[in-house]
């Protein structure tokens, strides 16, 4: 009839819960490596919930087979669950992207249908009618970018010629009022039950008095009786009022071939709040005429009934009205890096959030710290930069990793001491990147030039590029910290510091006691003649020398007590914050401790001290301040502009005679003169007896 | 309850069970129209949390078209020609839609429940923060940003291993002090402090995902 149009039927759509592919990663990489055989896989459906979006064919975790290894994530979906409709399904997982468009699809497609398709002649679609929606799925999981390509398939027997559609309305226009009530309340019951719930086809059976009872698909002999109206009902995924859902197809064909109808009355089923609703369900008729003409071709006048005879499939996915496969990305939320990055981030916002909402982050994130020294101080100072949020550390040091070192220098364990041992510049920076896989961690195998130590002249044109690579160092960072082993390796980058007004933070350990100070600005980066705070050698009044020479053996070796690195480095690092979040910066003054200094209260992070001396023996600390000296061998303006102008060759002179230092500042005059009032020098050198590590 | 718990605003994690019984048999039976809270075990079958899940959004959201589909060299690959019939109907959703998947989960170290959410769209594929809050209404988002008791942050799911949205409960108990001193005698009166603790913490934590709990429990408060 030319008013009869085909039954157009809506496609499935399909929806990957993110735990599909997390449980799919993890299976892969623990147990199937590269093992590409096919995996069986179970998928869930429910009918339609909602008058405007149809529902899906979901992949969830509990989809794949479980590990046996890995604890199950939520309850087992054990039968009977009303909104999860096992289907059994089958995932071709491919091992590369080319592998993956190379699958022979129209093949993959058949051998599924053609599953169906023996299912329905031996009976066994009828006993699991689920088996009816089975589906295939293929896949490319790429474990390194943590994105996944995938395409469905949901295969369905082609009736041949198509099924033509009679009527097709909403079930409550279908039925009468006694009808739709019976109808709805045997549906209900067969959707509360924990037996029925999630078996997806069913017999509808309403009698002349309009009582309807709903029955397995296996029970349709029982249904056969006069008078009876008799629907087969199945869930819908769909919602569209003028197309029932794909399940039915393969429905059709089973009708046709077990119980050879030519005529079907279905029931769309849909609910709407956990109720059956017979507004949004519909009632239609189809009449399959799938001629057995095509016996001519077997010869055995069965057509489809014959089941050696296949029918053709559709039934791969389209993707927004194309024919391509999809791409999903879960970098975010299974890249570990990324993890670890937002989990760090986490933490530093909480402490903001709740504690200090002054705190500068950004600030913290892109500010470049340069660590000369890697050793006990350096280890720990870059471990609690790395905490603040600071990503960007370069740490300078010559030496390589000895077997006493990983006990006190936390970057390292025992393999970095093997064969000789790593440098230590490099084996930190891998640390590094071991604990925190988003730092910008930078080695660099250096000796820093040191007066005091003369120079050979054929070491001259070394010496003058490690000058200048220091110099460039100091440059390109933002923050110094001086965490050398001797005192007059410090000189050179304090210099170089007070050059360039970096910010710049001593710490230096005795046996038993220790300072961290933060050096003041340098002599030419401000115009007005407030007094700056002092460096590292300002209360000097001898010119750094060879103090490792001539030195006893326990003298020379770094013997601290193992509290102090980590006490004074942490300091060190939380002295950085204070100079960063205080709006003057390295021109801060010096506060001192406990004061009644009203400057202090203002500051969110408390007090920013010039120079903390501490000693574990007195278990005591107490912080100092002190001004810069205009003879300073390191910072005085005298010095800086003697840099300025001559450069390298200051500098070299500086290292090989030290008095040198000491007549261009007056201090030799300065002793001169002291010593000529005869005056009682209270010999203020603890700093000589300090053994730095 | 106890008192001291009460008075700190937090509850012991078997109250919170207690409690959620109690919540679960209330919200289905005055909201049975809306979707329906369920309890699930953990998979030591010891623990468990109330879960609420595929809530359907309707989203204002454009169509993102290709930004839904990120990697390299997506569409480069000419695929060959797929069988399709003319008795398929190939519908794309109108709208775009997403999902809202909540959890409330008890917990230990604060002693008190926190609210875990994820969102996703009709592909499965996860929703980011921003986008989340775009589906926010106007209320919610202002209270995130106001208030200094809530903030959203991603962490790991305790029970799925997964990362999750939360509001994070380092404020919990202080608000949950305020609500439940506001009333004192009464509840202790009345008793039913326990119950009522998630039907209140609820309609606090509910308004910053937009989340409105039935005027029918409230009255209850």
């Amino acid at each position: 009839m030319a008013s009869e149009s085909i039954v157009v039927f809506a496609q499935f759509q399909s929806a990957v819960d993110e735990g599909f592919w997390h449980r799919f990663s993890s299976l892969k990489l623990n147990k199937l490596g590269i093992d590409d055989s096919p995996i069986p896989i179970t998928g869930f459906y429910a009918p339609c919930s909602h008058p405007q979006v149809s529902n899906h064919l979901t992949l969830l975790a509990e989809s794949l087979p479980s590990e046996s290894n890995e604890q199950s994530s939520t309850a087992a979906t054990s039968g009977g669950n009303r909104n999860r409709c096992p289907v059994p399904g089958i995932l071709y997982n491919t091992n590369t992207i080319e592998s993956f468009h190379a699958l022979d699809k129209k093949s993959l497609l058949k051998a599924e249908a053609k599953k169906i398709w023996d299912d329905i002649h031996t009976g066994k679609a009828v006993e699991d009618s689920a088996v009816l929606s089975r589906f295939l799925l293929i896949s490319f999981a790429d474990l390194k970018k943590w994105t996944f390509h995938y395409w469905f398939a949901f295969p369905a027997l082609v009736l041949d010629p198509p099924a033509t559609l009679v009527d097709l309305r909403r079930a409550s226009q279908y039925f009468s009022l006694e009808e739709a009530k019976s109808v709805s309340a045997a549906c209900n019951e067969w959707r509360n039950s924990s037996l029925t719930a999630d078996v997806p086809f069913f017999l509808v059976c309403v009698d002349p008095n309009s009582l309807a009872t709903v029955k397995h698909i296996k029970d349709w002999e029982t249904c056969q009786s006069d008078g009876n109206k008799l629907l087969f009902g199945f869930y819908d995924p769909c919602h569209l009022p003028n197309n029932p859902g794909w399940p039915l197809r393969n429905f059709l064909a089973l009708i046709s071939v077990r119980w050879n109808l030519k005529s079907v009355r279905f029931l769309c089923y849909r609910e709407n709040r956990g109720f059956a609703d017979l507004g949004l369900s519909l009632v239609g008729e189809a009449l399959i005429t799938v001629p057995q003409g095509r016996a001519a071709k077997t010869g055995n006048g069965l057509g489809w009934r014959d089941h050696q005879c296949l029918p053709n499939a559709v039934g791969w996915e389209q993707n927004k009205g194309r024919q391509v496969s999809r791409c999903i990305s879960l970098a975010k939320s299974m890249d570990p890096t990324r993890l670890a990055i937002s989990a760090a981030d986490l933490n530093l916002k909480l402490m903001r959030w709740r504690a200090l909402p002054s705190l500068n982050l950004n600030a913290l994130s892109s500010m470049k710290c340069l660590l000369l020294g890697a050793g006990t101080l350096g280890c720990q100072v870059a471990r609690m930069l790395m905490a603040w949020g600071v990503r960007k550390i370069t740490l300078v040091d010559n030496g390589r990793v000895a077997m006493s070192n990983p006990l006190r220098q936390s970057l390292y364990t025992l393999d970095d001491c093997l064969n000789g041992g790593e440098y230590k510049a490099t084996a930190a920076v891998k640390s590094l990147g071991r604990i925190f896989p988003a730092v910008d961690a930078e080695g660099v195998v250096m000796a820093i030039p040191m007066p005091g130590h003369p120079v050979p002249s054929q070491e001259e044109d070394n010496v003058l590029e490690d000058c200048r690579r220091l110099h460039d160092l100091v440059d390109s960072h933002d923050a110094v910290f001086l965490l050398t082993d001797t005192r007059e390796s410090r000189w050179l980058p304090t210099l170089l510091c007070a050059n360039t007004n970096k910010i710049t933070i001593t710490a230096a350990l005795g046996f038993d006691s220790f300072l961290v100070m933060r050096h003041g600005a340098g002599p030419f980066s401000s115009n007005d003649e407030r007094q700056r705070l002092g460096c590292y050698f300002c209360s000097d009044v001898v010119a750094p020398i060879d103090s490792t020479a001539n030195r006893t053996l326990d003298q020379q070796c770094t013997v601290t007590r193992p509290g102090l690195a980590p006490i004074a480095s942490a300091l060190a690092v939380e002295l950085l914050v204070g100079i960063l979040h205080h709006p003057q910066g390295i021109f801060a003054d010096g506060e001192l401790a406990n004061s009644s200094n009203s400057g202090s209260c203002e500051q969110p992070l408390g007090v920013l001290p010039h120079q903390i001396r501490g000693s574990l023996s007195q278990f005591s600390q107490m912080t100092l301040v002190g001004q810069s000296s205009n003879s300073c061998t390191a910072c005085s303006s005298t010095v800086v502009s003697e840099y300025q102008e001559r450069g390298m060759e200051f500098i070299i002179q500086a290292i090989n005679h030290p008095t040198y230092l000491e007549d261009l500042t007056g201090l030799t005059e300065l002793m001169k003169s002291a010593s000529s009032f005869q005056l009682d020098w209270d010999n203020d050198d603890d700093d000589d007896d300090c053994i730095e590590i | 309850m106890s008192t001291k718990e009460e008075s700190r605003g937090t509850l012991s994690s078997t109250d919170f069970g207690v409690a959620a019984s109690a919540f679960i048999l209330n919200w289905n039976t005055i909201c049975s129209s809306f979707p329906q809270w369920t309890w699930v075990l953990s998979h030591h079958q010891v623990e468990g949390y109330l879960s609420l899940e595929n809530i359907l959004l309707s989203s204002t959201q454009e169509e993102h078209g290709e930004l839904s589909f990120p990697g390299p060299g997506k569409h480069s690959h000419q695929e060959d020609p797929i069988d399709v019939d003319d008795a398929t109907l190939v519908h794309i959703n109108p709208c775009k839609v997403h999902y809202y998947d909540l959890h409330i989960i008890y917990c230990n170290s604060y002693r008190v429940p926190v609210l875990y959410f994820r969102a996703y769209d009709n592909d499965g594929e996860p929703l980011e923060c921003d986008e989340i809050e775009k589906d926010l209404p106007a209320y919610s988002k202002k209270a995130l940003s106001d208030s200094k008791w809530t903030f959203i942050t991603q962490e790991e799911h305790p029970y799925l291993n997964r990362p999750w949205y939360k509001l994070h409960p380092c404020g919990t108990s202080e608000w949950m002090k305020l609500l439940f001193h506001a009333d004192d005698d009464a509840l202790a009166k009345t008793g039913v402090a326990i119950e009522l603790y998630l039907v209140a913490w609820l309609s606090v934590v509910g308004l910053v995902v937009g989340l409105r709990i039935p005027f029918e429990m409230m009255k209850q408060l």
